[in-house]
């Protein structure tokens, strides 16, 4: 019956047959999922850092999550990246050279599948920022020998306007706030501590790309935190 | 090219796939009525905005978890397998068919 269904132009969502729907639900944004392998030699970071796929709808992200190895059983120094399409999930990619990253360390061996999931489903969903923030870059599960650890990238670090921009100058005159970055960032962190189910007096760290590059690894020094 | 051993994958894409592909995106403005039991996106969340596709919350979203479990693909365990297994010497790894 639903074949005569579909005939007359009516609509059959997934939930109505799994088999044989014809419509789908539309992403904001189109997403890819990046593996980083554990090295077994002396591999660049960058050559075990490998696209899995690219999808852009709801139904799809279900079909991969259900098929794709959880991240409670992934191996140690793997990494799941889930990242906006066109981005490498890397501080050389120029898309990320002005970004930072919200980030939280769990210090147990094996990572929460639900909590990852949650977060995942706060990007996909788009409800971690607000239409027009257009920080959110992509997030990032970390499996480490004795913790793991989550992450969401973003486009800014929260610096001030430049001088000589126009933002700075409306912030000259009076018009504009000298801490909208930060505290549009700080609004992200809370909901993706959110997401992440953390009790009220655990904090999570931002930290920006280019000091993380400089102290040489990704323990840079917290520039704030929620 | 000869495909003489017996096949580990189904040849066909299954009739979940084939529908994944073929169906359209709903637009924004479009409201299907769900099956009961099961919830549209919070609207809410979708007032206004000048957005191209909706903003989903996470209840909505749980609600295909155990309804759309087809494999994007065919071949997807043979590339799981090869993305994120780990690495074989370039000798052992023999195209995906001769398996």
């Amino acid at each position: 019956t639903n074949g005569q269904a579909a005939a007359d132009g009516s609509v059959i969502t997934v939930f109505d047959d799994p088999s044989n729907f014809n419509v789908k639900h539309a992403l904001q944004n189109t997403w890819t999922l990046w593996f980083t392998k554990p090295p077994s030699g002396k591999q660049d970071w960058s050559e075990l850092l490998k696209e899995v796929i690219t999808f852009d709808s709801v139904e799809e992200f279900w079909g991969i999550y259900n098929n794709i190895t959880p991240a409670s059983e992934l191996a140690q120094k793997s990494d799941y990246h889930l990242f906006k399409r066109g981005v490498r999930p890397e501080w050389e990619d120029p898309q990320n050279k002005y970004g930072g990253r919200w980030s939280y360390t769990f210090k147990n061996s094996k990572a929460d599948d639900k909590a990852w999931l949650d977060v995942m489903l706060s990007a996909i969903g788009e409800t971690l920022e607000d239409e027009g923030d257009n920080e959110v870059m992509g997030v990032v599960i970390n499996i480490r020998r004795a913790f793991w650890r989550v992450g969401l990238w973003t486009k800014s670090a929260g610096q001030p306007p430049k001088k000589g921009s126009k933002e700075a100058a409306d912030v000259e005159a009076g018009n504009a706030d000298r801490e909208a970055g930060k505290k549009r960032l700080e609004k992200i962190g809370k909901r993706f501590k959110d997401y992440l189910n953390l009790p009220e007096q655990e904090q999570i760290e931002f930290s920006g790309h280019q000091d993380s590059a400089h102290s040489g690894s990704s323990r840079a020094k917290a520039k704030f935190a929620v | 090219k000869l495909e003489t051993n017996k096949r580990v994958e189904p040849a066909e894409p299954t009739p979940g796939m084939q529908s994944l592909k073929s169906a359209r995106f709903l637009e924004v403005k479009e409201e299907p009525k769900y099956p009961d039991g099961f919830k549209s996106p919070n609207p809410a969340l979708n007032l206004g905005g000048a957005r191209k596709a909706r903003t989903y919350d996470k209840d909505f979203l749980l609600q295909f978890q155990g309804v759309f479990k087809e494999k994007p693909s065919v071949d997807w365990d043979t590339k799981v397998k090869e993305t994120l297994g780990p690495d074989e010497p370039a000798s052992a790894r023999a195209p995906a068919s001769a398996r």
